[in-house]
């Protein structure tokens, strides 16, 4: 009795015992295949190809296939590209299909300090094509089309001063002409009628922004922001300064590199260090020092720089100071200097400007133009507001306001705004206190700016 | 054993010189030898040298407990390597899942094996009481089994919890989050016991310490200490309950009169209603082959359908714990989404009152449900009504935890799970 219920045994025993061990070698297949040892072979056939002598023939030949990693303690990651793209490195597989391709840029940034994830996000502990780029569920940070790479210049370089990326810069030139301060906080500074911009760009999709400016109540119901006209481009490169507001913190190493030398930062830098006290420039500024109009003619490169090191070893006995500027500062002043013509920098120094150009400056640096138009012409929709739906122009405010009465309106803005129809939705935009965020000085000049507003010629109307 | 089998190179070894010295006895060849096999094995000595053929009828066990069991074992191997790379910080331990997914060998597999033996452990420990409560087999002198099987029971979920929030994804988190609150929920007590199992008021770096240490150390010294004493007491209350139990008063038999033709002789000097004790011998089997046989088997079957799921399905693992971005709807593990459910209704009622009942019930079941009729049957007519009452309640957990898991989506709303809700703009 004992042997044939034994014998029955036998046959389980058999067939689980297949089964358990099927199951593991499927799941030893399955870890054991990994699709970046096809690359990484893919790579050593092109080396061994390539081997001009027996050496490195050798050496192609006993490459190991293991998982290619960059640590990143600072920026808290690792990035295991690598893996894969295994010549980034090598700039004679220029051109080569991926992900065997060269990347340029290795000098400016080499890629053991930053990795690859700091500019081109994805996943970059994965180890497989869709996890890596980041186009699976429940991963926040997909890798960013190259058309917006120039977004993650912003996030260590100031974004008007890097020549490297136009586009970034004319997303920031937009942002700060458009108005979009009006409503939105970027920098702790705008409006509150919108979300603050701190950390959009590590928040929302390329996509989903270019909606958003397009046609904001496509993505967000409801939404009181005016739908932009922007051409093709434009929509591009605000999208894509959008995207460099990730509100990342970078460790010292990389946020020092925020200053690249260029003329823009020379040219600020010459408003605030205060040079216009000696010298001159096209007719404005002291005259203590030399005009420097023609600077450029008269000095070479090397001269400038080592005058804005230290005057006195080029120029002995000079009364002008040593500032104490930093190498990437001298640079710039001194690009700033030689370019001035080409670039026809006007300085508009704020001390020489007339209360309304600067009210002028205040009014775009405050994004109102977002709400009131540029120029305070109007025009931007208010649904259901009482003043044809429209956010009011600025033109005749000179008429129906002291400049005490405009200066409190602007102060303590206006939260409820009358509404053509009582039944509908009250209308989405509105005026926001600016008292906190508009300095004293600054007020008086809008309020200026705001009172020339009106035509010439049409005081007479009364 | 003549014919090669596989285990027949076994046997070869036990019956060697050092084979022998290892297994004390050589393979078993005669029913002495079998029943010495039993008693001489630290391991299978927990189990009797004889079973009844009724124990061993997988009709009436359906091996719930074994698999049970089993699947912790799993658990504690699995987890064992897990720990091996585990970390648990807040900055780290998400990174360390990756990396097992992505660069550790086997590492998403034992994971995932880790992660469905868990699920299926509370399944089947549920599964092990439904069983245990439709045969009566919790009645005297099983009663204090039983309320140790409670005991684990609610070992095991507390295990599946902490170890839930180590992976601090969203899930883990947010689960997390939800969870402790409904036990915040309880009047009273319910502040503190919550403050004390998070270690703040919130989910964070401490809550994650106080789970790993539970998790890892504390709750499985708890769990393997009561199985240790469950398996004792099944064996020390006459193995699995069967029909027509001898009585409490089931007569012991003076040392004077023991029989001397029996291998096992010694057994019968145990008291009350052990297995040998008024019993036809002829209705046993040794325990090996045929009990071990079985449980070997099944073993391999349960690995079997771990390691299939650990294979073809992973775990889930979804973006890092974000404590400012809660997923909508924030949901608790599923054994707890029948609460869940009757929380959207009512805090403390769901969080506090009937999850109390339910315990009290379950534990003080034995001692209130004292009629011996039908004990060892499945769904005896004669516990009719207590059969009704605990199908009814499980029904409702049943329907109350499908409600949870598929019917409520966005702000705990109703949803239709064949169809995919409206996208959810979550504008800031």
């Amino acid at each position: 009795m004992h042997r044939q219920s034994l014998q029955k045994f036998y046959g389980w025993f058999t067939a689980l015992g297949l089964l358990v061990g099927v199951l593991v070698g499927v799941g030893y297949y399955r870890d054991e295949y990994r699709p970046w040892k096809d690359y990484q072979r893919r790579f050593i056939r092109e080396e061994i190809r390539r081997a001009a002598t027996p050496e490195q023939r050798l050496l192609a030949q006993s490459t190991a296939l293991q998982v290619r990693q960059i640590l990143l303690p600072e920026l808290n990651r690792v990035d295991r590209c690598t893996t894969c793209h295994l010549a980034v490195e090598d700039p004679s597989y220029g051109g080569y299909p991926q992900p065997l391709a060269y990347h340029p840029l290795h000098d400016e940034h080499p890629f053991d300090k930053f990795g690859c994830t700091i500019c081109h996000r994805g996943q970059g502990r994965a180890t497989t094509v869709e996890d890596a780029h980041g186009k699976v569920p429940h991963w926040d940070d997909p890798m960013l089309p190259l058309k917006f790479i120039q977004a993650s210049c912003g996030q260590c370089h100031e974004a008007s001063d890097n020549p490297a990326a136009p586009q970034l810069a004319r997303g920031e030139q937009l942002f700060e002409t458009v108005g979009c301060r009006g409503c939105h906080k970027l920098g702790g500074v705008g409006g509150i009628v919108g979300p603050e911009l701190d950390k959009v760009g590590a928040r929302r999709s390329p996509d989903w922004l270019k909606q958003h400016f397009l046609e904001p109540a496509a993505v967000t119901p409801g939404s009181g922001m005016p739908p932009q006209k922007f051409s093709e481009t434009d929509a591009d490169a605000i999208v894509l300064f959008m995207l460099s507001q990730t509100g990342a913190e970078l460790p010292v190493f990389y946020a020092s590199m925020k200053v690249i030398p260029s003329a823009a930062q020379g040219r600020r830098l010459f408003q605030q260090k205060g040079c216009i006290g000696c010298h001159s420039l096209g007719g404005q500024g002291g005259k203590v020092g030399p005009a420097l109009d023609d600077v450029a003619s008269r000095r070479k490169p090397e001269w400038i720089v080592q005058h804005f090191r230290d005057p006195q070893t080029v120029s002995p006995g000079t009364v002008m100071p040593r500032f104490g500027f930093t190498e990437a500062e001298a640079r710039a002043l001194t690009d700033f200097l030689l370019h001035q013509r080409d670039q026809k920098v006007a300085l508009d120094l704020p001390s020489l400007m007339t209360p309304i150009d600067r009210g002028r400056d205040v009014f775009r640096k405050y994004g109102c133009a977002g709400c009131h138009g540029p120029e305070g012409k109007g025009g931007v929709p208010n649904p259901n507001a009482k003043t044809a739906q429209q956010v009011p122009a600025l033109t005749y405010v000179a008429d129906g306001y002291t400049k005490a009465e405009l200066r409190k309106l602007v102060t303590n803005g206006q939260r409820e705004i009358a509404a053509l129809d009582p039944q509908r939705p009250v209308p989405p935009l509105y005026m926001p206190p600016w008292g906190s965020t508009i300095k004293d000085a600054e007020m008086d000049d809008l309020v200026a700016y705001l009172f020339s507003l009106k035509p010439k010629g049409e005081d007479l109307g009364f | 054993m003549k014919t090669p089998s596989p285990l027949g190179l076994w046997a070869w070894f036990a019956g060697t010189r050092v084979g022998r010295s290892i297994f004390r006895v050589g393979p078993p060849r005669s029913n002495l030898e079998r029943s010495q096999a039993m008693v001489s094995s630290f391991l299978l000595h927990v189990q009797p040298a004889k079973v009844s053929r009724h124990s061993l009828r997988a009709s009436y066990s359906l091996g719930l407990g074994l698999i049970s069991l089993y699947l912790f074992f799993i658990l504690t191997g699995t987890g064992v390597l897990l720990m091996f790379y585990y970390v648990p910080s807040t900055t780290q331990a998400y990174d360390r899942m990756k990396d097992l997914q992505f660069v550790v060998s086997a590492g998403l597999v034992v994971r995932n094996m880790h992660r469905w033996a868990a699920h299926l452990m509370v399944a089947f420990v549920m599964l092990h009481m439904c069983r245990v409560f439709y045969t009566g087999a919790y009645k005297q002198p099983r009663e204090f089994n039983w309320l140790l099987g409670v005991g684990l029971f609610l070992t095991t979920l507390g295990l599946s919890f902490t170890g839930y929030l180590l992976p601090w994804d969203q899930l883990a988190f947010w689960a997390i989050t939800v969870g402790s609150n409904i036990a915040g929920y309880a009047p009273v007590v319910g502040p503190g016991i919550k403050y004390l199992l998070l270690g703040g008021n919130t989910v964070g770096q401490e809550a994650l310490t106080r789970f790993y240490a539970l998790h890892v150390i504390v709750l499985p010294a708890v769990a393997g200490l009561m199985v240790a004493v469950h398996l004792f007491r099944v064996r020390k209350d006459g193995g699995l309950s069967r029909p027509d139990e001898p009585a409490e008063d089931a007569q012991s038999i003076p040392l004077g009169q023991l029989p001397t033709n029996k291998s096992y002789g010694l057994m019968e000097l145990a008291r009350g209603t052990t297995p040998q004790v008024g019993r036809d011998p002829d209705d046993e089997v040794f325990a090996w082959p045929h009990l071990i046989f079985r449980e070997l088997l099944l073993f391999l079957l349960v690995v079997a359908f771990v390691l299939f799921l650990a294979v073809f399905w992973n775990a889930p693992l979804e973006e890092l714990a974000n404590p400012i971005h809660p997923p909508n709807p924030a949901k608790a593990p599923w054994y707890f989404l029948g609460l869940q459910e009757l929380v959207s209704y009512s805090a403390f009622w769901g969080g506090v009152v009937v999850p109390a009942l339910l315990v009290t019930a379950l534990a003080l079941l034995p001692y209130l449900d004292r009629r011996r009729e039908g004990v060892g049957r499945w769904f005896a007519r004669e516990r009719r009504v207590a059969n009704t009452v605990f199908s009814i309640c499980l029904v409702i957990a049943i329907a109350l935890t499908i409600v949870g898991t598929m019917f409520r989506g966005p702000n705990w709303g109703w949803v239709v799970p064949w169809r995919t809700p409206p996208a959810m703009t979550q504008e800031h």
